[in-house]
């Protein structure tokens, strides 16, 4: 570390010291750019609407492709007539599952298959309602659906089931010929039975979450043009090489011969981390027709066909001791991930397995089929479920207690991670500062012990009552997830090209990556020019999600520009006569820290304009397997309600978060404020309705009647708490993960707050006044 | 498909233009089965304009100031000729349904959501889009806002809830919290980037105060 | 998206009454409602008339004897933001500020409000219903949470206005027009419920238009709300909706007009309540049994039980009101 002063009252400027080729980088220690709340590198063009989006992409000769959805549940497809569809004005191709053109395979879990499931992109036998039946490319969008809506499809309309809670009773319609048991998992450690012995308190009880939507605001879909034997597509992505991957497998092709450029992308939260039957079918489109296509979902379609948050079902026991020690829990779920192997159940148990310490759990999850569309990963993938749980009964067990519920969390803080194989340690552990900073700022300790309203009358406001309510959580992952591959350039006018593949999500993923590109560098991090992912031109990585983005890339991005200035320092030590380890650089200078009067500009340098460019390459390698990389949180939030008509206003909410080194403050509040808000939708408004008892179809397939919180139904402000706990353990950015921890503990927070409120533990998502009102008034015992 | 004179000057005024008559009638006319053609000569005010679905008419419309003569179609949305006939792509689609908000646009200085309007009823109507509120490279007062207050994540609402924003300054111009709260209240964001978008509206509302 | 259609834009309501006449013509005032059904094919419309260049429908005005006319092509902010509404008629002034959201309150008008189609899932979803045509309803024995507790019978849908309820609360009428000629009607029973007839929601005859809506001259002690129970705090349609319109001498409540969104079919009025309450200062008692009357006689379907103790609590909380307004 050393510093450079800027004029003679300014703060002392970071500037870092380079290590040598194979020496780990220590911690910043003071930062220049890192951390600060800068806007982002491309804020002008997303909020000037100059950045291209896929769905903005417009090219020559383009034509629009439809997909014709199955209406039905469960359907087998008996007769097909597209020859009227086929005349119709504009039409180009239509294309069907008796079309050679389009006769591929497809699974709907690429990535991670649990069981390989292998359908047609046009399956003759339709699962779920908006399955693919046939596909059109037309001149224009309407031309498009006009000729879709021609085509007249003969179903054989076949039983089906909707809801997983009836998957497994016997004279259930079969989603697939096997039954619709897709899987059961166990998981045991210690021994239950005695843990429940031994403890002074054993609480059990049911919970349920509604199924959840992503809803990204960008659609799913893309622009695919052939040139030659090679394909491009523009795909709203957050991982353009899972999509290079699946679409070069599906169709046959080599890898090279593939390219995805993601360009911006419009929100994907877990839906968008790989390719879908639309870009397959975007693709046989466009070669059919000899022209670039662009088709992307009706929002209608996206309900039916891109993924959800699983409905699950959970039953918890739980045992504690007088003084708050859990002693034991038992955690049985049952879940659905649609019409396909989609882990319906996954990581549902994890905050059961892993959160507080507890030696005795057990736990059975049981996966289902039901014929609705196939889960894709959400927002910390079965953890807020899990959740709702937990933080449910842990707040019901400190109120057995009569202990604050922040204490009853506090002493069964973990410090290893009880569910993994050799039980590791945490690398940083923020739990314990998250409840105690989290409940110091938002004033815990004071709201809980102010007296609270008397329960008569409270000067014509009296039928609300506030309430408060506090939970935490643990995700996961958060640390590397390898390979990944970043280059910077450093060209000869010293200006900085970044080139990675990781898509931003909006995220601010490019922001934070020129931010720790620019620290390392010593240049601003407007000045650094970042590619958009492209797997024609940007370097492999893994999709963006499971907030792995930051702790992968970041590390890989510093790694690459130490590399850069690795090459960089000799060329100008050589230059300046000094030592290369003498050598610091700003701003476009290079100095010797030890004599002032030698310096450089990197412009300037001759040895540098021999070359051209300086490649600095950094990768990322595996976390050691010693220690485990896990955010950690802790929200809290007053809520009032209405206890009349059930109407819960959310009124302040705080979280307090561990995810390592904040490396914007802004974008970092971003993820905060998002996955609240996220929260708020899963624990008050968001639901999916299928027509389980008549028709099987969803009901509430668009905005309208699935409701996304407004900004009229978040709180005003919602505070922000980085608990920045900085250890080489981590990885030598420091950075863990945000994102989705952030989503993890919100809905019980609010579960929790209109229990203190209401007195009413609200199990089943979402807490809607259709719901609170009716408990509300069986528990006012009207009639 | 779309050709678009920016040149601002038409002599033809507003309303459907002349080329773009499939037929036009007044109501005696209808009754007696004359042409379009036979009926251009009479007077403006007793037309109503009629225009088959199936074609394509010329029909001018004033975006950001500048008008655009473009063929479209009676059932074409605002939005889809903005984006896909023009490219005007800033103004973006979420729901087509007039639940999302992504496609807030401002006609006449109002704000409402281009995919539920057609774009045959703007005619004569200023419309403006995100790209209009730019002053050369330089961002307009609420962009300006959302770039500091980071209002914004994957940024695709973000034309739609500046152009909310633009209205409700435009008609208010200092509003309270819940002005604001209710202001956006038709602009969805999942990425949930409300409290932010609460801040940048306030911070909009200073810098236009401050004359920018 | 969006089927073909012919587009007329007449430049009076003549014009637009001679084209509307025509089978499968629709109407299209702020669209905001039409271009939903069209996308979803709830209908087709061979054409569709635009009303935008219709003058004579805009614009707010005082009657002479100091009632109001509102075109119909007024927009609900126009309404809402109305500083003589406001003042006079607070309840409209809430109802139409209560619509949607801001930008489908700029555009979507009072006329296409009151002649707006159902919101029923099953209505605007892919399912040929009873009011579709098919054969019957699905909400019956369906998903019916948001669905009707009173007047349902073959056909559960809720009337999705704000606004209907609270005109007819505050005794409005519609002016319209049509091949037939003008008709002067009152906004209570210018919805017609489903026993009646389940294909259509309003008196309207084919051709005829929505021209103006009246509101009688206040009457001296007059009270106005409309109080909203919705899912989400905005861009929804009502749960439970109380709109009331009382006359006050002294402290008793000399007339009553109490209707209901979210209830029925129709603007639901309550005559028990108006009942209870008409003669009679509003003591707790009465304002208690008043709450019990407003579901006198529901029939809740399997899931929307909780709309019972919800309009209990809302009629409760409105006549409270009466007694101590807000400010």
């Amino acid at each position: 570390m050393a510093e450079a002063t800027r004029g003679n009252n300014a703060e002392p400027i970071p500037v870092h010291q380079t290590p040598r080729p194979g020496e780990t980088p220590r911690l910043w220690e003071k930062t220049r750019f890192v951390g600060k709340a800068l806007p982002r590198v491309d804020a002008y063009d997303r909020v000037s609407g100059t950045a291209v989006y896929p769905s903005d992409v417009r090219l020559p000769g383009m034509l629009y492709g439809a997909i014709l959805g199955c209406p039905h549940p469960n359907a087998r497809i008996k007769r097909l007539d597209t020859g009227k569809a086929k005349g119709m004005p504009g039409v180009h191709f239509l294309i069907d599952g008796t079309s050679p053109e389009a006769d591929f395979n497809w699974s709907f879990r690429q990535s991670r298959p649990p069981k390989e499931m292998s359908i047609k992109i046009f399956d003759p036998h339709c699962r779920f309602e908006g399955d693919a039946v046939a596909a059109v490319a037309a001149e224009t969008p309407y031309q498009a659906r006009d000729a879709l809506r021609a085509i007249a499809v003969e179903y054989e309309i076949l039983p089906f089931v909707s809801d997983e809670r009836t998957a497994l009773q016997p004279g259930t319609p079969g989603v697939h010929a096997g039954g619709n048991l897709v899987q059961t998992e166990k998981y045991e450690r210690g021994n239950v039975e005695k843990g429940f012995t031994e403890a002074d308190i054993v609480l059990e009880e049911s919970y349920r979450t509604a199924c959840e939507l992503h809803t990204p605001m960008e659609l799913h879909g893309c622009v695919a043009a052939w040139e030659g034997d090679r394909l491009t597509l523009w795909e709203s992505s957050q991982g353009v090489f899972a999509v290079q991957s699946t679409v070069a497998a599906v169709l046959g092709l080599p890898l090279a011969k593939v390219r995805v450029i993601g360009n911006y992308m419009g929100g994907g939260f877990g839906s968008k981390l790989d390719a879908g039957k639309y870009s397959i079918i975007a693709a046989v489109l466009a070669r059919q027709t000899g022209r670039p296509v662009k088709l992307f979902l009706s929002r209608e379609e996206t309900y039916l066909s891109v993924g959800n948050r699983p409905p699950c079902n959970m039953r918890l026991k739980a045992g504690v001791k007088k003084d708050g020690t859990l002693t034991a829990m038992s955690f049985t779920v049952l879940a659905t991930g649609g019409a396909y192997p989609a882990g319906g159940t996954s990581l549902v148990d994890w905050q059961v397995r892993d959160l507080y310490t507890c030696p005795n759990v057990r736990i059975e999850s049981t996966d289902t089929y039901v014929n609705a569309g196939p889960a894709r990963a959400f927002r910390a993938p079965g953890h807020p479920q899990g959740s709702w749980a937990l933080e449910q009964m842990m707040d019901a067990l400190a109120r057995a207690l009569k202990m604050d519920p922040v204490e009853l969390r506090l002493k069964n803080v973990p410090a290893f991670s009880q569910a993994r194989e050799g039980q590791p340690p945490y690398a940083t552990t923020g739990l314990k500062q998250c409840l105690e900073e989290g409940a110091k700022a938002f004033g815990w300790k004071e709201a809980t012990q102010k007296t609270k309203p008397p329960s008569g009358k409270d000067a014509g406001k009296g039928d609300l009552r506030r309430g408060l309510g506090m939970a935490a959580g643990l995700w996961f992952v958060g640390g590397a997830n390898p390979p990944s591959t970043v280059i910077i350039r450093m060209f000869s006018d010293g200006s900085v090209n970044l080139n990675m593949g990781a898509s931003d999500l909006g995220t601010g993923t490019k922001t934070v990556m020129a931010t720790v590109a620019a620290e390392e560098l010593g240049v601003s991090p407007q000045s650094i020019q970042i590619e958009n992912a492209d797997t024609g031109t940007t370097q492999y990585t893994k999709p963006s999600g499971g907030s792995k983005t930051v702790p992968t890339e970041s590390v890989a991005v510093r790694a690459a520009a130490i590399h850069a200035k690795q090459q960089l320092l000799p060329i100008a030590a050589e230059e300046l006569k000094v030592d290369a380890g003498d050598l610091l650089m700003r701003d476009g200078i290079i100095y010797s820290k030890t004599d002032n009067s030698r310096s450089v500009k990197i412009a300037s340098l001759a040895g540098l304009k021999k070359v051209g460019v300086i490649v600095g390459i950094g990768t990322r390698d595996p976390d050691p397997p010693s220690k485990v990389v896990n955010p950690f949180a802790a929200q809290f939030c007053e809520v009032e309600v209405n206890i009349r008509t059930g109407e819960v206003n959310i009124l302040r909410f705080l979280c307090a978060h561990d995810s390592g080194r904040v490396l914007n403050r802004l974008t970092y509040d971003g993820q905060v404020i998002g996955g609240v808000t996220m929260g708020i939708g899963l624990a008050t408004t968001e639901c999916r309705i299928l027509d389980a008892k008549q028709t099987g179809k969803m009901v509430n397939r668009n905005w309208h009647d699935y409701k996304l919180p407004t900004s009229l139904d978040v709180p005003a402000e919602i505070v922000s708490l980085p608990l920045e706990i900085l250890s080489p353990d981590v990885n030598h950015v420091g950075a863990k993960g945000l994102g989705e921890p952030v989503t993890i503990p919100t809905a019980a927070v609010i579960a929790n707050a209109v229990y203190d409120a209401t007195g009413i533990r609200v199990v089943e998502s979402p807490i809607s006044p259709m719901q609170l009102c009716g408990l509300l008034s069986k528990e006012r015992k009207e009639g | 498909m779309a050709d678009s004179s920016g040149d601002g000057r038409d002599e033809r005024g507003s309303g459907l233009t002349r080329r773009g008559f499939l037929s036009s009638m007044g109501l005696g006319a209808l009754a007696a089965g004359a042409s379009g053609k036979d009926l251009l000569a009479a007077g403006e005010e007793a037309r109503s304009a009629v225009i088959k679905g199936e074609d394509a008419t010329r029909v001018d419309l004033l975006i950001n100031g500048r008008r655009h003569s473009l063929l479209i179609e009676p059932r074409w949305t605002l939005l889809y000729v903005l984006r896909e006939q023009i490219g005007f792509t800033g103004t973006k689609v979420g729901c087509e349904r007039g639940e999302c908000g992504a496609c807030t646009v401002l006609i006449n200085n109002v704000s409402r959501y281009a995919c539920l309007t057609l774009a045959i009823e703007c005619e004569g109507a200023e419309i403006v889009t995100v790209e209009g509120l730019m002053k050369g490279e330089e961002l307009g007062a609420v962009q300006q806002a959302f770039l500091e207050k980071d209002a914004f994540q994957c940024g695709y609402c973000t034309p739609g809830q500046v152009m909310a924003v633009e209205g409700l300054l435009r008609k208010k111009s200092d509003p309270s919290l819940e002005d604001i709260r209710h202001g956006v209240s038709g602009n969805l964001c999942r990425c949930g980037a409300y409290t932010h978008i609460f801040k940048a509206a306030r911070r909009a509302a200073e810098i236009k105060a401050q004359g920018r | 998206m969006l089927a073909k259609f012919d587009y007329i834009r007449p430049n009076t309501v003549k014009e637009a009454i001679h084209f509307l006449a025509d089978e499968n013509t629709v109407a299209h005032a702020g669209g905001t409602d039409l271009l939903g059904c069209l996308r979803e094919h709830i209908f087709e419309a061979k054409t569709v008339v635009s009303l935008s260049r219709l003058r004579e429908l805009q614009g707010i005005q005082k009657t002479k004897d100091g009632g109001l006319r509102i075109g119909a092509l007024t927009t609900l902010t126009e309404i809402g933001e109305d500083q003589l509404v406001r003042e006079t008629w607070p309840g409209l002034a809430r109802a139409a500020l209560e619509v949607a959201s801001p930008q489908l309150r700029n555009q979507g008008t009072i006329g296409g409000n009151l002649c707006q189609k159902p919101r029923c899932w099953y209505y605007r979803g892919e399912f040929q219903c009873l009011r579709k045509g098919g054969n019957e309803c699905f909400a019956e024995h369906g998903e019916n949470v948001l669905h009707c507790i009173f007047g349902g019978e073959n056909c559960f849908i809720v009337h999705p206005s704000d606004t209907a309820p609270a005109l007819a609360a505050l005794e409005a009428s519609v002016h319209t027009e049509g091949p037939k000629g003008q008709r002067t009607l009152p906004v209570e029973g210018f919805h017609v419920p489903p026993r009646d007839d389940f294909t259509r929601e309003t008196v309207l005859e084919p051709g005829e238009i929505v021209t103006e809506i009246v509101l009688p001259p206040p009457p001296v002690g007059l009270r106005s709300s409309y109080r909203k129970v919705r899912a989400r705090r905005s861009w929804d349609f009502a749960l439970a909706g109380v709109a009331l319109a009382i006359v006050l001498e002294g402290d008793r409540v000399s007339r009553a007009r109490v209707f209901l969104s979210g209830a029925a079919p129709v603007p639901w009025r309550s005559k028990e309540v108006e009942e209870i309450i008409t003669g009679k200062p509003l003591t707790q008692e009465i304002i208690k049994s008043a709450s019990l009357a407003v579901v006198k006689g529901a029939r809740p379907l399997e899931q929307n039980g909780y709309k019972v103790p919800l309009f209990r609590s809302v009629m409760e909380e409105e006549l409270q009101s009466v007694l101590h307004p807000a400010k």
